[in-house]
């Protein structure tokens, strides 16, 4: 919490401000009642016309210097609260933008953005409802409390006894309802759950003639869900009510305690303080209640800062060593590499030594959980080996600038990356001052082109978040294309053809082996035909290399290899 | 101004259906209007007992009322007085309770089942053309909306209107100067009110759009973290986010101050009334002979009449947010069906031939896609679709299964013409296994039973032991009664794709449609994977989406479909010599 408090800091001027005019703006507020009485009490008892002109001038100039100055000290609060999230919102994201992929997968992504958006959004409301409430309820409290003592002792405690009552009954209340209303998202939730089911399988429901039954399901998850609605709207409800209760009570009890102090003939009650008094309460009340709902909701501001505490805390990474403007050959070297997860029991890929050449065409091959994106994650730096190294030109990741590294590799790894923006925009990124020709090259090569003459803004066609309005080709081939124009001295292609249909592959290959000739190209894949033409074939099973060589080579003496091979031709012959 | 005529008139026709729905629930919205009448009565009851009290107080005060027992006298009015606040209270509660339980139980409840009810009999074309999100949305969000409406109605109607028009004529017997002031003033707050709201309402928008960017740029940066750290782009990324994320915080300043300027603002007209009721109210005792009495009421009476104006304004904020919802339920609700088909097969076993006689098709009607299709297919024989990612393989599956209905042409199973049978029928005549696995959120054993649920332990271990997965069922934690669901992640890709096989095993039809899985299943589970798809296939008649060599060679037809269109048929040799388009797609497949 405090943590995140430090980033007030900078608007310290501004808050103090905010606090003062907000202060002068509540003691407007309790002015009102007192002048009111005092029209009523001097100004009619006394049948002086005057007095009251005077005092409704008063009451005027009081009225406009308490709208003025609340409205300045709303907006400095505004100012504050909204230039605190934003702060709050700049340093997380470039914080995740910093972490290492290690730090990046403990939280998980999901956890990230709820971070980054949600619990930032939550802290600014909060924010933002206690700024209002946190100088002008305490000026509220004391300033009422002390103008009915200053009326009368014995009506000022009923007011001093009943707003703590109500302030404690509310927040017992809230304390209460607030699980109600989790376990009632809960059920909505569910409920969705079951609807995105049966509409996702809608097919395979209605192949089985299963409509009925997956209805009734949701019919029963309807129910339950309306029942914990109710539960929690009526719960929700009763605050109110009770709170008027209260408070109306305390009128009476007023006006009850108003008129005994009356009859004992102290003269120190007159007929305008008890109506004072009953505008005090009501209006330090409505403060009370602000206050209550704001504790209610604290535990909320307090969870939401803890997490992103924690992600301003994360260590971040340490790509220490200076960037270097060096151009690689294309020359790796994977000398008895290893690399384990934090806390699995085995490693991920376990002493891989390999080397590839220059101007290579290679391709490593491996079923599912065989460590085939390890060794990418490997040699972009993403990892670092537990043990052995992996060199470039025969320098170790290590004593190499991550930019440097990823400066020489043009990538598309898997699930291919989509940014919201236009066509040219995504493929720019590979290289920002790139031409116009340069992009029509590259869409080319990527089989990019008839896709996006098709398009009615062409290239400035603009993409949906996560490029969702593409099928998974045109992302894959999109993704192609920017990698292509940054045709940087070696290529990785991590699954990247996998949704492209066996025509349009052999035709991207053929295009894409002219452009990157004499660069090194790294092909990851599951499917035989993607290999089959590379100069070697690596075979990943299980987190080991076991071998490599030639198609033929492979195909004769490589038991895995067969396997796969065989897989994916049904074990027809050719 | 006929804009707002036509708003006028739908939001009218919107609230017209609203009530004909709640037709079910009308009695109780009735009885909740007659608690908001008590509800009015009291509120407007109390300060016209307080005033008096305070009168009394002041005479006593000023020496003008001399009695022995001030308390006692107080205390008469006083007793009615608490009485009032509590019943107040009371009914204020058992409204919001009825309202609560009655509209949540029988309105939007039903209207939810109905929309459950609804996608039963709409078409698939329907469910395929519309994210999943936005039918949530109609089932959550919109239905709320509609709920919501259904209080602000009656809080607008009864409580609101009459609360106002009781409380003025009110005012009027009481004074009519004093009435006149407030009434002239206080509707002065809810109009500045309300145009604040307007205007707010605009930043807000600004505000929620470019917090959508944001975080839309949250959300792609760290899903794409990977490729973000590639192509060395961070500092790119904080550069955009930085952008929007001073838009946003600019808008959110202009919004949260504008619309927290509300508050103060009926604050500052309620002062005025107060004035000016001072000021008159001041005069009009003194020359008029007026009480102090009157002003007291009065002054209460002003608030009285401030909130519901306010709740008013809110209320037809709601009633337009509900006008839009209800019309967007409505428009589920009204959609045309898929027409009733009754026919049947009749009695006779079904053995598979199936005949497609010039079939026309489109999903759209201006792209043609299926143009005068036959094809004949014996019982038990095995036809492939081949053709690339995307071309439309699955549009064969589609008209088959009648998810879609052929636009002219027809497609005959035994001779029968099954556009002419009940749908649930042709369906039961098909197994179905395809590369899209989906297993509902049940245990293993009733996601294999989906196809039979009266099936016994016996019949689903020996299916699943014929598609080689009760190996892994059993080294599941629970066995067959592991809890699975589609987002499962103890068991892996091929796996769901090996239960799918023992579900069509278990369910046995006599025709079978099948897609062969191509990526995400290991080699191992890959080779199971196929030894159970051609077990299941054995003497049926076969659809397959095909991708292995032996599937395809060894078929008694292939369709060779490109751009949703079937470009050639025959068979694998016939096919071959032809060299077109499958010829291309062979070679650069598997020829080296």
């Amino acid at each position: 919490m405090k943590k995140i408090l430090v980033y007030l800091l900078p608007y310290k001027k501004k808050l103090i401000c905010a606090a003062f005019f907000t202060a002068v703006a509540t003691v407007c507020d309790l002015m009102l009642p007192t002048l009111m009485s005092d029209i009523v009490d001097n100004g009619i008892y006394n049948s002086d016309i005057n007095y009251i002109k005077k005092y409704c001038l008063y009451m005027l100039v009081v009225a406009v210097l308490g709208l003025v100055t609340v409205l300045i000290g709303r907006k400095y609060s505004a100012e504050v609260t909204s230039g605190f999230c934003c702060d709050l919102r700049r340093v997380v994201f470039a914080k995740v933008n910093t972490m290492t992929f290690s730090e990046m997968n403990e939280l998980g992504t999901a956890a990230l953005v709820t971070r980054s958006t949600h619990d930032t959004e939550t802290l600014s409301w909060i924010a933002s409802m206690l700024s209002s409430s946190i100088v002008s309820v305490p000026v509220l409290f004391i300033g009422g409390v002390f103008l009915s003592f200053r009326k009368d002792v014995l009506l000022s405690s009923i007011v001093l006894v009943l707003v703590p009552i109500v302030f404690v009954v509310v927040v017992f209340i809230g304390k209460r309802i607030e699980p109600l209303w989790r376990i009632s998202d809960g059920y909505i939730d569910k409920q969705n759950g079951i609807m995105r089911e049966r509409l996702r399988g809608i097919r395979v429901i209605r192949a089985f003639d299963n409509e009925d039954k997956e209805h009734n399901k949701i019919a029963d998850a309807t129910k339950v869900m309306a029942e914990n609605i109710i539960n929690a709207n009526v719960s929700m409800g009763v605050i109110a009510p009770l709170a008027m209760l209260i408070l109306n009570i305390s009128v009476v009890l007023i006006v009850y305690a108003g008129s005994f102090r009356m009859e004992q003939g102290i003269n120190a009650v007159s007929a305008g303080d008890i109506f004072a008094i009953i505008q005090y309460v009501s209006l330090v009340m409505n403060g009370m209640l602000t206050v209550a709902f704001a504790i209610i909701m604290a535990p909320h501001a307090k969870v939401a800062a803890d997490r992103i505490a924690q992600v301003i805390n994360a260590e971040g990474i340490d790509d220490k060593i200076p960037e270097e403007d060096i151009a690689f050959s294309g020359d790796i070297v994977f000398d008895h590499a290893t690399f384990k997860y934090e806390g699995a029991s085995k490693p991920a890929v376990n002493d891989i030594t390999m080397h590839i050449k220059a101007g290579q065409k290679i391709a490593i091959i491996g079923g599912t959980g065989s460590g085939k994106s390890t060794l990418v994650s490997l040699m972009l730096c993403f990892r670092m080996p537990t043990e052995g190294a992996v060199y470039y030109d025969g320098r170790a990741t290590t004593t190499l600038s991550h930019k440097t590294v990823r400066q020489n590799i043009s990538c598309v790894l898997q699930n291919s990356s989509i940014y919201s923006g236009t066509i040219k925009d995504n493929i720019l990124m590979g290289k920002p001052d790139a031409t116009d020709d340069e992009i029509n090259e590259a869409a080319y090569i990527a089989e990019l082109s008839s896709f996006v003459d098709g398009l009615e803004n062409g290239y400035d066609h603009e993409l949906n978040q996560a490029g969702k309005n593409l099928s998974g080709g045109q992302k894959q081939r999109l993704s192609i294309a920017r990698a292509i124009i940054k045709n940087a001295p070696i290529y990785i292609f991590d699954d990247s053809f996998s949704a492209l249909d066996f025509l349009t592959e052999a035709n991207l290959r053929t295009k894409l082996a002219k452009k990157a000739e004499g660069r090194t190209q790294i092909v990851i894949t599951q499917r035989v035909t993607s290999a089959m033409n590379s100069d070697v074939i690596f075979v990943m099973d299980n987190g080991h290399l076991v071998d490599s060589g030639k198609h033929e080579e492979l195909l004769s003496r490589c038991k895995i290899y067969k396997e796969i091979y065989a897989s994916q031709t049904g074990g027809a012959e050719k | 101004m006929n804009e707002t005529k036509r708003d006028g008139k739908r939001t009218m026709k919107a609230i017209a259906r609203i009530l004909r729905e709640a037709k079910p629930i009308r009695g109780w919205l009735v009885l909740s209007c007659f608690l908001c009448l008590c509800l009015i009565l009291c509120t407007v009851s109390a300060p016209k007992i307080l005033g008096n009290l305070i009168q009394q107080l002041y005479d006593y005060w000023s020496g003008e009322l001399v009695t022995d027992d001030l308390l006692g006298l107080i205390l008469k009015g006083l007793i009615p007085l608490a009485i009032i606040y509590i019943s107040l209270s009371l009914v204020r509660l058992a409204n919001m309770y009825l309202l609560n339980n009655v509209v949540s139980r029988y309105f939007t409840c039903n209207i939810r089942i109905r929309i459950s009810e609804k996608i039963k009999r709409l078409p698939i074309s329907f469910i395929d053309n519309t994210p999943v999100g936005e039918i949530l949305r109609r089932m959550t969000d919109d239905v709320s909306h509609m709920g919501t409406s259904i209080h602000s109605l009656i809080e607008t109607l009864s409580t609101g209107f009459l609360q106002i028009l009781v409380i003025t004529i009110l005012m009027f017997f009481e004074n009519w100067q004093l009435a006149l002031a407030v009434l002239v003033i206080t509707p002065l707050s809810v109009f500045l009110s309300s145009a604040i709201s307007q205007i707010s309402e605009k930043y807000f928008h600004n505000m929620f759009t470019e917090s959508g960017r944001l975080n839309s740029i949250v959300e792609e940066t760290y899903t794409n973290y990977a490729t973000t750290k590639a192509y060395n782009y961070e500092k790119t990324t904080i550069k955009r986010h930085e952008e929007i994320n001073i838009k946003q915080r600019d808008a959110e300043i202009k919004a949260t101050f504008i619309s927290s300027a509300v508050r103060p603002c009926i604050t500052f007209t309620n002062a005025l009334a107060y004035i000016a009721v001072n000021l008159i109210g001041g005069w009009l005792i003194l020359n008029r002979g007026v009480s102090v009495g009157t002003i007291v009421t009065i002054v209460l009476f002003a608030k009285q009449i401030a909130a519901p104006l306010e709740d008013i304004a809110d209320a037809i904020g709601n009633l337009q947010r509900a006008v839009t919802s209800s019309e967007r339920v409505f428009a589920l609700l009204d959609r045309e069906e898929e027409p009733e088909c009754t026919g049947t097969f009749g009695e006779e076993e079904i053995l598979g031939d199936v005949k497609f006689e010039h079939v026309d098709f489109s999903y759209d009607k201006e792209k043609p896609l299926i143009k005068d299709l036959n094809l004949d297919v014996k019982h038990g024989q095995n036809v492939a679709i081949v053709g690339p990612t995307g071309a439309g393989k699955t549009t064969i599956v589609n008209l088959l299964m009648r998810f879609y209905d052929p636009d002219s042409g027809k497609i005959t199973i035994d001779g029968h013409d099954i556009g002419e049978i009940s749908r649930n029928e042709v369906r039961n005549l098909f197994g179905m296994v395809l590369q899209d696995t989906w297993l509902f959120s049940g245990t293993v054993a009733e996601n294999i039973a989906y196809g039979k649920p009266d099936a016994t332990r016996e019949e689903i271990v020996k299916a699943c032991d014929e598609a080689y997965c009760d190996h892994f069922i059993c080294t599941l934690p629970k066995g067959y009664d592991t809890v699975i669901g589609d987002d499962t992640t103890n068991i892996s890709g091929g796996q769901k794709q090996l239960l799918t096989i023992a579900r069509a095993l278990l369910a046995n039809h006599r025709l079978l449609i099948l897609d062969e899985a191509t990526s995400n299943v290991d080699t191992r589970t890959e080779i199971l994977i196929q030894k159970a798809m051609d077990k299941l296939m054995k003497g049926k008649t076969c659809f397959v989406i095909a991708h292995r060599l032996s599937t395809i060679v060894d078929s008694d037809l292939i369709l060779v479909i490109n751009n949703g269109e079937i470009v050639e048929t025959g068979r694998h040799e016939e096919l071959l010599a032809k060299k077109g388009f499958y010829y291309q797609i062979y070679t650069s497949q598997y020829a080296i």
